[in-house]
């Protein structure tokens, strides 16, 4: 804890700031991007998602407050970002979330930043069909394989309320799977 | 059907890549674009907004005051109309007309004369419907 008031320090610090936020860019960078691209599937959406969470990182470094963990409120951001940025999007498209989602999942296959074969499509479709909070949470706990404490931080979700979330999303993906 | 169940699969993976050398690209790229760390601006209005905000209220009392004051020197010092002023010192004074002669000199009753000059007929008339003769001519 002492050392990351101490990073804080240098992120806030101008003569430190340059040299200690590469050092966050490099720690949290495959990490968010992952939650980020389990948000929103497409690699370029992805890409300018990132960028404007580590952004918004950087100006509000100052009023963080240090109550949370560094790393929850980044998450916090990228989680935010991202959803704002798909309901954005869908609004444009004046279609649905659900629909857009679907959308990109068809679009997967000639995806050249997807590698995977017609199981890991069906889980997509499948994620899909969940509120927006078990699709989080089962993203969080089954692709990035965070604690429960680490995602409770993060939502601002009990553990207990998280783990009924996490069983009945498993429950209606493997109906999804069996029944398609 | 056999029943799907997650934790007999092996981990399904996300099956997400990203282009080659995107993550060293990502962060040389991003710190470019990050915002320069400029002190921040505070405009002479805000940063004295309190004193302006009272400089202002002063002027605004200021250009005020001659205003309330004029209107009510204007109520205190309202002529007094003629008819007014017969009345009082008719009624309510106790001048008497030879007081008024005595504090007007020579020339002030010349001039009343002058535009009093009255006409023998029109004396005569007003002799003629005053009934109160006696009066008028005891006086």
């Amino acid at each position: 804890m002492q050392e990351e008031e101490e990073f804080i320090q240098q992120l806030l610090n101008a003569k430190t700031q340059n040299e200690a936020f590469q050092k966050l860019l490099l720690t949290y960078q495959k990490p968010l991007y992952s939650h980020i691209r389990n948000i929103i599937l497409n690699h370029d959406d992805t890409d300018d998602v990132l960028q404007n969470t580590f952004i918004k990182v950087f100006q509000n470094l100052k009023n963080f407050k240090g109550e949370s963990k560094l790393f929850s409120w980044m998450y916090r951001i990228a989680t935010n970002e991202a959803l704002s940025f798909l309901s954005q999007k869908a609004k444009k498209g004046g279609v649905s979330s659900e629909t857009l989602q679907n959308k990109t999942i068809d679009n997967l296959k000639s995806d050249s930043y997807f590698d995977g074969n017609e199981i890991q499509i069906k889980l997509q479709k499948a994620i899909v069909t969940l509120p927006e909070k078990q699709q989080l949470v089962f993203k969080m706990k089954y692709f990035e394989e965070l604690k429960y404490e680490e995602i409770s931080e993060i939502l601002g979700t009990s553990v207990g309320a998280l783990k009924t979330s996490y069983h009945h999303a498993v429950k209606k993906i493997e109906a999804f799977v069996t029944s398609n | 059907m056999k029943a799907f169940k997650l934790e007999n699969e092996p981990k399904i993976e996300s099956g997400f890549k990203t282009p080659e050398h995107y993550f060293e690209n990502f962060s040389e790229k991003l710190m470019h674009k990050l915002p320069e760390n400029e002190p921040k601006v505070i405009s002479l209005f805000q940063k004295n907004k309190k004193i302006m905000m009272m400089v202002a209220a002063v002027l605004i009392i200021a250009l005020l005051v001659p205003v309330f004051y004029t209107s009510t020197v204007n109520v205190n010092s309202k002529e007094i109309d003629t008819a007014t002023l017969e009345n009082y010192l008719s009624y309510q004074s106790n001048i008497n007309q030879y007081d008024l002669i005595n504090g007007l000199d020579t020339d002030e009753i010349n001039n009343i004369n002058a535009t009093i000059a009255l006409e023998d007929a029109t004396i005569e008339d007003i002799l003629v419907s005053n009934a109160n003769l006696e009066n008028l001519i005891i006086e």
